[in-house]
């Protein structure tokens, strides 16, 4: 057992585990933010992308004895008092999400990319979502979505 | 415009679900806490078929955090085996125990469950449960299965066939002998999964006390599932509570009671301590539940013009290993829907399932997807072979509107249904006129391009007729409560099982026209087995049409008491000119609406909590329920028009434009349906182009993995098209028609129609799916 | 899928980490992970111990050195995918990195572990291979520097020791008036290819690099450009012995092989 502080969304969490437990698990299980989703534990699916010192990761293929010193931000903390982001707004209004079990996941990629990438494209989004799987929306509504965020934000 | 017949439904309301969904706050059952939960951990059978000599678990119990290891012949104790044994004609009844005690069927069969502290150490443990097998010859696919002295995947079957049904109308025979040509059509489906992103999942609390099992799982029909687990693990239905919170999508995998799951109900009974677990995606994609695989051959006798005299259709399934669902039953519903929007009279079927030794097969979105792919083939084929212009050919058959309602040669009636209205929208919309001469310019350049049109009539909605007409034992009901509280708060509950299908939000908007409220006022309690009604659950794309109906019509009974009182409350003697909009009151005077001072909170106080005030004999509150059984059939219909670019040296496929106009009756919300088609066309093209579920020659599964089992991305997939021809139907009060999984249909049918076109002038058909650079390659270098 | 027990290092130097490396038993280095850990959640990879490298200092630059290009082992391929000099100094190793896997796996993923994984079909040793970088290695005798067409040896194997780390590349400047071209084809947006080529014309000669169709990459060099390119796309497609599998057969490779050497050669040809 690993005794070890991991900072997430701005707060700092004491956590007892084996350095083999996931991040994903860990940020579940442990500081009880179910938001980030867990669909594949292989790096495919992207339901469980959070953001590591502000860079879209797999907390799947991240031991959370790996984060100490770094700063985690996950689903919880992008709604800002009550309020939804652009993007997160832009989601609901384009319908761009129906079960929802993937949506954590794209929103914290798109939060990260569309600071990066202020107008993108829609080959670009579609490029970038490409590391998001969705059972449901057929991606459709979801680039459009993201394209009304980066309208919306620049 | 036609008049809008409602004020809510039709209005594109953004979902009441989003927010929690957005920000992480949904509740999936794997998010739900349960203080002094154990984990479960499945060891499964790396052998496709093998007898089980022994389970050797003693080093496992010892692992650290070890609390129970159970096999088959525990679970036989505890629990009751699957009886799959309908009186249906041709079917084989079946039975299987909760886990397998003498043998193993498929890679990924569960043999024993570990039970531990947490799921880290459940794996440790699993990994030392030892054991012997004696492997026996598998089954691998259905050349296999039917070949003479094949192994038998079940043992108390005479042989792999497991069903095996015929049908005949008319005298295809002679139709044969007169026409001018006979075309023959194969085509070839692959084996699917549903995959859900959010695997399956479960927790049992059971509460020794009270005798209780709660059981939180994402489910598409919490009641029909309460009713198994209740009798499989011998108790009563009021001794288990079925919870179904958010879910993380299902298409078909969450409806079974799965083996399981109910090992885990019955883990918790037996330790007296909540058990979960939460399947990883490995044993998703082995061994939750398969779909699809089947074989389909097409006979059509035809004129020289191109009608069609006669059909006949051979369908042959791989069921997998295990029935879950009676082995008819996927398969069937092609057969007797096959001939969709076209006139033919003489038409036969034999539709034949076999078991093999792999994963078991279920509904999956549009189980009978084939469907469509499978007439639409055959009419291209028509023209292909007679060198006519498949639209015309399409034109020639395809039923018109003065002919309706038309009773297909099954029996099944097609009514209120506008195929050649969609197949004409999607004509102009993609510019079928000049794709001739646009297709002909691009290969002078090296690329070729392709049109696939498709027409779909989708069966929606099954009706208890069509169950007891098909020999299902089952209901196609639904039930639904509309309850106003003391405060004038509306709740509102039915017996499906969302899934993403925003009925929180469609269905306030029903009530909201039922009753007289603002979509806002309603509130939508779904999947607690102790709040909602019994009702059949979501599947066959039934929740609009069967669901929305009940609410609908509990809403109007409501609506009859609550301006019942509202009269009595202004001094009327009737209630007649009254009516409840968004909440309040409204008098028609000389045809002019005026509003009263009467509120709905002011009628609900009155109803709950001054009974004396109400008109004579009405007895107090606010509480209605209704049941309500649609028509054995509902349809709707949609075309699709589908154009690609093959590259012919590589094989790759581009998708140019998706096209499709949909009538699917009364649109509950736009943005909703919208939504529920773009998701079925995604699901359709997926599988047509990348999914495949793999067994190598000795039934091994070679797709445990998202890196084997593809699915489509964003980069794979077109934007769609859509134009919204939706006309009401008349077979219930709101007019909807069903709809979200006939996407998936048409998608399959208009993709391989394209891939055919742009594939035509090397002379070969692609027969099979999906549609890979690898097959695809195979086709032309053969021609090459 | 959860892995199976290991012990964590965390090294704050090379020389700790090297240490490490030597005492430790069956230990694996993890630097991105994104290979190695869906193998220890799937427990095809069950090491007794990780040395985590992300602590140390001095192994994420890009660097101009001695007319190279110097790419530190904890580079993240979206860095490499997005650096302006690596763009301007060698383009075919920025446009391969664009391509590797999706946006969240090139935020994590690393050059040295991309390198030191081998995987046949991966971006970055095709392009070391195709320019014939140097790659750097760290271990318990010293430094060394091993030719990037010697480092790979087979399927995930390379010439590096159990106890050696690698520490950086170094890839040859793109030449004025040199062209390259990199195109790969896969099932999907961000999988590993069925087929990759790198192609890089320097004044009459051309060199192809072809990833995905042995055990690791395969380069052809000092080709004459002056050829005609599907003359040279023959020769590729003849030359190759691709692995059959379950899901390519051999022979689609080959055919893969020969278009996008073709492909290839006229983009370097029309690109100026």
């Amino acid at each position: 057992m690993h005794e070890f502080e991991l900072r997430v969304n701005g707060q700092r969490y004491s956590v007892r585990a084996e350095p083999r437990k996931l991040l994903s698990d860990v940020l579940r299980e442990d500081c009880r933010l179910t938001g980030t989703h867990v669909g594949c534990e292989h790096g495919v699916c992207g339901a469980c992308t959070v953001l590591v010192d502000g860079k879209p990761s797999r907390a799947c293929l991240l031991y959370a004895v790996q984060m100490q010193g770094h700063e985690i931000t996950t689903i919880e903390a992008v709604a800002k008092d009550g309020r939804l982001s652009p993007l997160q707004q832009a989601l609901h209004e384009a319908h761009g999400l129906q079960c929802g079990f993937c949506t954590p996941g794209i929103v914290m990629t798109f939060e990260a990319y569309l600071k990066e990438n202020a107008r993108p494209t829609e080959a670009q989004v579609r490029e970038a979502l490409s590391g998001n799987l969705c059972r449901c929306t057929g991606y459709h509504n979801i680039v459009r979505a993201i394209l009304k965020a980066a309208d919306a934000q620049a | 415009m036609p008049k809008r017949r409602f004020h809510h439904i039709g209005a594109p309301l953004p979902r009441k679900e989003d927010a929690r969904l957005l920000t992480g706050r949904g509740r999936y059952v794997d998010d739900i806490e349960v203080p002094g939960a154990l984990h479960a951990c499945f060891v499964r059978s790396a052998h496709p078929h093998a007898r089980i000599k022994r389970v050797e678990a003693e080093s496992a119990a010892a692992s650290p955090g070890v609390v129970a290891i159970y096999t088959g012949k525990d679970l036989a104790q505890w629990t009751t085996p699957l009886r799959m044994a309908p009186p249906i004609e041709g079917l084989r009844p079946v039975e299987m125990t909760t886990l397998p005690v003498d043998k193993v069927r498929f890679h990924g069969d569960p043999v024993a469950c570990v039970i531990a502290e947490n799921r880290y150490l459940a794996e440790d443990a699993a990994e030392r449960v030892e054991v012997d097998y004696e492997p026996l010859p598998a089954v691998a696919d259905l050349a296999q299965a039917l070949a003479e002295g094949a192994p038998r995947v079940d043992e108390t079957l005479p042989s792999n066939l497991v069903s095996v049904q015929k049908f005949a109308t008319g005298d295809v025979a002679a139709r044969a002998r007169e026409a001018h040509r006979v075309v023959e059509c194969v085509f070839h489906q692959n084996r699917m999964t549903h995959l859900p992103i959010e695997t399956r999942g479960c927790i049992a609390v059971w509460d020794e006390g009270r005798e209780h099992l709660t059981l939180h799982i994402g489910n598409q029909v919490p009641h029909p599932l309460r009713s198994q687990v209740a009798a499989r693990l011998r108790l009563s239905e009021s001794q288990v509570t079925v919870v179904s919170p958010d879910v993380g999508g299902g298409f078909g995998q969450k409806i079974a009671l799965y083996r399981e799951e109910l090992t885990v109900c019955a883990a918790s009974r037996q330790l007296r301590r909540p058990v979960r677990w939460r399947e990883d995606r490995m044993e998703n994609l082995l061994a939750a539940s398969h779909a699809r695989e089947d074989r389909a051959r097409t006979r059509a006798a035809v004129t020289k013009e191109g009608r069609l005299l006669g059909l006949e259709l051979e369908i042959l399934e791989d069921f997998g290993a295990y029935c879950f669902y009676p082995a008819n039953y996927l398969a069937r519903v092609v057969a007797m829907i096959l001939t969709g929007p076209y006139k033919v009279r003489d038409y036969a079927f034999e539709v034949k399932v076999a078991l093999t030794n792999k994963c078991g097969n279920g509904p999956m979105r549009a189980p009978m997807a084939i469907t469509s792919w499978v007439i639409e083939g055959t009419i291209d084929a028509i023209a292909r072979e007679l060198g006519l212009d498949p639209l015309e050919v399409r034109r020639l058959n395809m039923v018109e509107s003065h002919e309706l309602p038309y009773t297909m040669p099954t029996g099944e009636v097609i009514a209120d249904i506008t195929p050649r209205e969609t197949l004409e929208a999607v004509v102009h919309a993609i510019d079928y006129a000049s794709f001739r001469e646009r297709q002909s310019e691009a290969r002078k350049e090296g690329r070729y391009l392709g049109l696939g049109l498709c027409s779909v009539v989708e069966s929606t909605t099954y009706g208890s007729k069509f169950y007891k007409a098909a020999g299902i034992p089952g209901s196609g009901h639904e039930a639904a409560w509309v309850r106003i509280e003391p405060s004038g708060a509306v709740n509102v509950s039915v017996g499906l099982g969302a899934t993403g299908q925003g009925y929180e939000t469609a269905f306030a908007q029903v009530v909201a026209d039922g009753l007289g409220v603002e979509p806002s006022q309603v509130r939508v309690q779904m999947g607690n087995t102790d709040v909602a009604p019994y009702g059949m659950g979501s599947r066959g794309a039934r929740g609009g049409t069967a669901g929305g109906t009940a609410i609908f019509l509990a809403a109007r009974d409501a609506n009859e008491k609550v301006l019942a009182i509202a009269a009595q409350m202004l001094g009327f003697d009737s209630a007649e000119g009254l009516h409840l909009v968004d909440g309040r009151v409204e008098r028609e005077i000389l045809g002019e609406r005026v509003k009263t001072d009467i509120t709905l909170p002011q009628i609900a106080r009155t109803a709950y909590l001054d009974p004396t005030a109400l008109p004579a004999g009405m007895p107090p509150g606010l509480d209605f329920s209704r049941t309500y059984d649609p028509p054995p059939m509902t349809y709707s219909n949609a075309a699709h028009a589908c154009e690609v670019a093959l590259d012919p040296e590589t094989g790759a496929l581009e998708i140019l434009r998706y096209v499709v106009a949909e009538d699917c009756g009364t649109v509950l919300n736009p943005q909703v349906v919208e939504g529920q088609q773009h998701g079925a066309i995604a699901m359709g093209l997926s599988g047509a182009l990348l999914e495949h579920m793999r067994y190598d020659e000795n039934a091994q599964n070679i797709t445990g993995s998202l890196a084997d089992y593809l699915i489509a991305t964003s980069t794979e997939l077109p934007r769609f098209e859509l134009i919204d021809l939706s006309t009401p139907s008349r077979g219930n009060p709101v007019g909807t028609k069903g709809m979200a999984e006939g996407g998936v249909m048409g998608a399959i049918g208009a993709i391989a129609g394209a891939v055919n076109d742009a594939l035509a002038p090397f002379g070969v058909v692609a027969e099979r799916q999906p549609l890979s650079p690898d097959y695809l390659r195979a086709l032309l270098r053969a021609r090459e | 899928m959860k892995p199976a027990p290991f012990r964590y290092h965390r090294p704050q130097s090379l020389a700790q980490a090297l240490t490490l490396l030597a005492e430790e038993n069956d230990a694996k280095l993890i630097a991105g992970g994104q290979s190695l850990a869906p193998m220890m959640n799937m427990r095809l990879a069950q090491p007794a111990a990780l040395i985590d490298l992300n602590d140390i200092t001095g192994l994420d630059g890009i660097a101009e050195k001695d007319g190279s290009l110097e790419v530190g082992a904890l580079v993240r391929h979206q860095s490499l995918a997005d650096s302006a000099r690596v763009k301007e100094v060698c383009p075919l190793l920025a446009e391969a990195a664009r391509t590797i896997g999706h946006y969240a796996i090139r935020s994590r993923g690393t050059l040295g572990g991309s390198l030191a994984h081998a995987d046949p079909a991966a971006q970055l040793p095709l392009v070391a291979a195709t320019l014939d970088a140097e790659i750097q290695a760290a271990g318990p005798r010293g430094g060394r520097r091993v030719r990037a067409r010697e480092f790979f040896v087979s399927l995930m194997t390379t010439v590096l020791e159990p106890d050696e780390i690698v520490v950086s590349a170094r890839f040859a400047k793109a030449q004025p008036g040199e062209r390259y071209a990199y195109l790969q084809f896969s099932r999907r947006s961000g999988d590993f290819a069925i087929v990759a080529v790198a192609c890089v014309v320097r004044g009459k000669t051309l060199t192809l690099g072809l990833g995905g169709v042995e055990d690791k990459p395969v380069v052809l060099e000092g080709l004459a450009a002056a050829q005609k390119p599907e003359t040279i796309a023959r020769q590729a497609r003849e030359t190759v012995q691709p692995v059959e599998t379950p899901r390519v057969p051999a022979l689609l490779r080959k055919e893969l092989v020969e278009v996008l050497v073709k492909r290839a050669i006229a983009k370097c040809t029309n690109s100026n």
